[in-house]
């Protein structure tokens, strides 16, 4: 029922921005809107999996920011060198988010605070790095947030052949229902033979594989890092998840709903540009969205 | 039907929450700040200067200011992120008055607690009656408030404040800080409230188990709401006092507080899923927080560290809280 909702608002958002502006319904507009939705659909995506355990991670900005700086510094303009950096550092981002979900399950502590002190750890560690942008990345590096397959943005491509392979992911796997098993029912998926902790790792894992593909997406989009330049995200990247469906409590939602939650957000704030409002209006809107978003949901769950 | 009785009993305030266990967690958190105290002296003698003390305390009394109101919703089971919102909103307020007249402050303090009364009912109002998670109703308020605050000023601040704020930001009476005695004055009265009132059981119970206290007959839905109000209120004072101590007013006043209170409050033995800990806990994890930070500084290291330092201390305290038997941190 709710993505019904989110449909009929994205469908209202258009109408409202074709009657106010005649530059809004044009295709170079859309294809501006899909291009920015990038980065924040693919780190979106990986938190909805966390959200469907029941966890949170709150340490996605901080590894936005660790992945974007330490990117561009490492590279520092020499295109032979990409490869093996983005290789590292997604690797990196990877094994820390298996230490969040092995933190998390072993020491029995709420996500919450595992992930906000790791999110306490990545920054700092970033800023220890270097306190101001670092690096540059050399030109080719821009075809990701600049390219263009059949006049399609390669960010957004990407983004969306993240939502279809976790998507598929979900549905078919063997670990895709345990998320489900585990976020809505712990006691219940240890019962099936379900390994909680393994499930766990994995989810937090590949959240922060995508915290760190969005940090990589947007140095591309820059051209350079910059220490501080996830702030805002671990906030930012639930709203999506939450207003496309998924209950904080875990266990039911999808990215589906993320995914048109994304659309959501960055039409509005198109819709809005267009309007000639200000950021600060744009601030309540979205808080007012999550409001409505969760009132329609009505999320029982009580969890932080 | 509960028998009355017994309901008036559990309600009681029992002598043994003053024992036991989690005595033993105080005096282990005293044990652990003054073995830090210790090692940091030894490390670097200009720690242990009064001034320096003072200097630390000075710093440390708006941040303790938030942690005993997010003590409140955090031994419920809540959290409250929109405290720094709510601070910054309070010193926009201040400005808003465009006076230099001393005797405006109550009227400006008056003011800001309004303000603060309002988010809590808000907030309170979401969670207990909306049934919204209380990670989403505070963020939700926090992006709302933000907005509010910045089409006030339409991005840039006023500054003109009664010279009376830099008074109860930084200076002393009779050697003191004025906002770390004002920080004991809330402390002592909100400790009060919390560990000796019927009103203070009743929080413990329903962040130990909502279910238990709406079967004895606790109005769970008003107690969650009180407990709102009281952060956010204590959050806008605390705003005013930041304001004083930093001699300016900015968008961002308090910026970071949300998430710095959650984890001193963590270190004090305070339990995010509600129902343990206590106010002097929290405030044992404050000065461990702030002493941590102090000798970072004094040992000539990088200020990032204190974060990383941060991250690692709140992760490990939790850990230890579970591992001495508590409830999931």
């Amino acid at each position: 029922v709710s993505l019904v909702v989110v449909i009929a608002l994205l469908v209202l958002l258009i109408v409202v921005g074709t009657t106010l502006s005649d530059r809004f319904a044009t295709s170079r507009n859309f294809l501006n809107v899909f291009q920015q939705a990038a980065g924040l659909g693919i780190v979106s995506l990986g938190q909805t999996l966390v959200v469907l355990t029941g966890g949170i991670d709150l340490s996605v900005g901080a590894m936005i920011s660790l992945v974007s700086n330490f990117t561009s510094g490492w590279i520092d303009g020499d295109p032979s060198l990409v490869i093996p950096v983005l290789i590292g550092v997604v690797a990196m981002a990877a094994a820390i988010g298996c230490l969040n979900g092995a933190l998390t399950y072993y020491l029995k502590i709420h996500p919450l605070i595992v992930t906000l002190g790791m999110a306490s750890i990545l920054q700092g560690t970033t800023l220890l790095y270097s306190l101001a942008p670092a690096g540059k990345v050399p030109p080719e590096f821009q075809v990701l947030a600049y390219g263009r397959v059949l006049g399609l943005s390669v960010g957004g491509l990407a983004m969306i052949a993240l939502f279809v392979l976790v998507g598929v992911f979900l549905r078919y796997t063997r670990t895709g229902s345990a998320i489900y098993a585990v976020g809505g029912d712990p006691r219940g998926a240890r019962l099936l033979g379900i390994s909680v902790p393994r499930t766990l790792i994995i989810t937090y894992g590949l959240c922060s594989t995508f915290a760190a593909l969005t940090g990589i997406y947007l140095v591309s989009r820059m051209g350079t890092g910059d220490p501080w330049r996830g702030e805002g995200f671990e906030l930012a990247s639930i709203t999506p998840v939450v207003v496309g469906g998924t209950a904080l409590a875990g266990g039911k939602g999808g990215v589906l709903g993320t995914l048109l939650g994304v659309f959501l957000i960055s039409l509005l704030n198109n819709v809005l540009n267009f309007l000639d409002v200000s950021t600060f209006y744009q601030w309540i809107i979205q808080g007012l969205i999550i409001i409505t978003a969760v009132a329609i949901n009505i999320d029982r769950g009580r969890k932080a | 039907v509960t028998d009355r009785t017994s309901t008036d009993e559990i309600l009681q305030p029992t002598p043994n929450r003053f024992s036991g266990r989690r005595l033993l967690q105080n005096f282990g958190l005293l044990a652990f700040l003054i073995l830090n105290v210790i090692v940091v002296s030894i490390l670097s003698p200009a720690f242990l200067k009064t001034e320096n003390i003072l200097n630390i305390l000075t710093q440390a009394a708006p941040l303790g200011m938030v942690v005993v109101g997010q003590a409140f919703v955090l031994l419920l089971g809540g959290l409250d992120l929109s405290v720094a919102s709510v601070m910054a909103t309070a010193a926009v307020l201040a400005t808003g008055f465009e006076t230099t007249d001393n005797r405006m402050m109550p009227v400006i303090f008056g003011a800001a607690i309004l303000l603060g009364v309002i988010v809590g009912l808000a907030n309170g109002f979401l969670v207990a009656k909306r049934k919204v998670s209380p990670f989403l109703a505070t963020l939700a308020t926090t992006i709302v408030l933000q907005g509010i605050r910045f089409l006030y000023t339409q991005g840039s601040t006023g500054s003109t404040l009664p010279e009376g704020f830099t008074v109860i930001g930084q200076h002393r009476f009779l050697g003191l800080p004025i906002n770390l005695l004002a920080l004991a004055v809330l402390a002592i009265v909100f400790g009060y409230i919390l560990h000796f009132s019927p009103f203070g059981r009743r929080i413990y119970l329903v962040g130990g188990s909502p279910r238990g206290a709406k079967l004895v007959g606790i109005r769970t839905d008003a107690v969650v709401i009180a407990c709102y109000v009281i952060c956010s209120a204590i959050a806008a004072v605390a705003g005013l006092f930041l304001v004083g101590y930093v001699g300016q007013v900015d968008q961002w006043t308090g910026k970071g507080y949300e998430l710095d209170s959650i984890v001193a409050a963590v270190m004090g033995g305070i339990a995010i899923s509600g129902g343990r800990g206590s106010i002097l806990g929290a405030l044992l994890g404050v000065l461990i927080l702030i002493v941590m930070f102090n000798a970072v500084i004094l040992l000539g290291l990088p200020v990032q560290v204190q974060m990383i330092l941060k991250g690692v201390i709140v992760i490990a305290a939790a850990a230890l809280y579970l591992s001495a038997g508590g409830r999931n941190a």
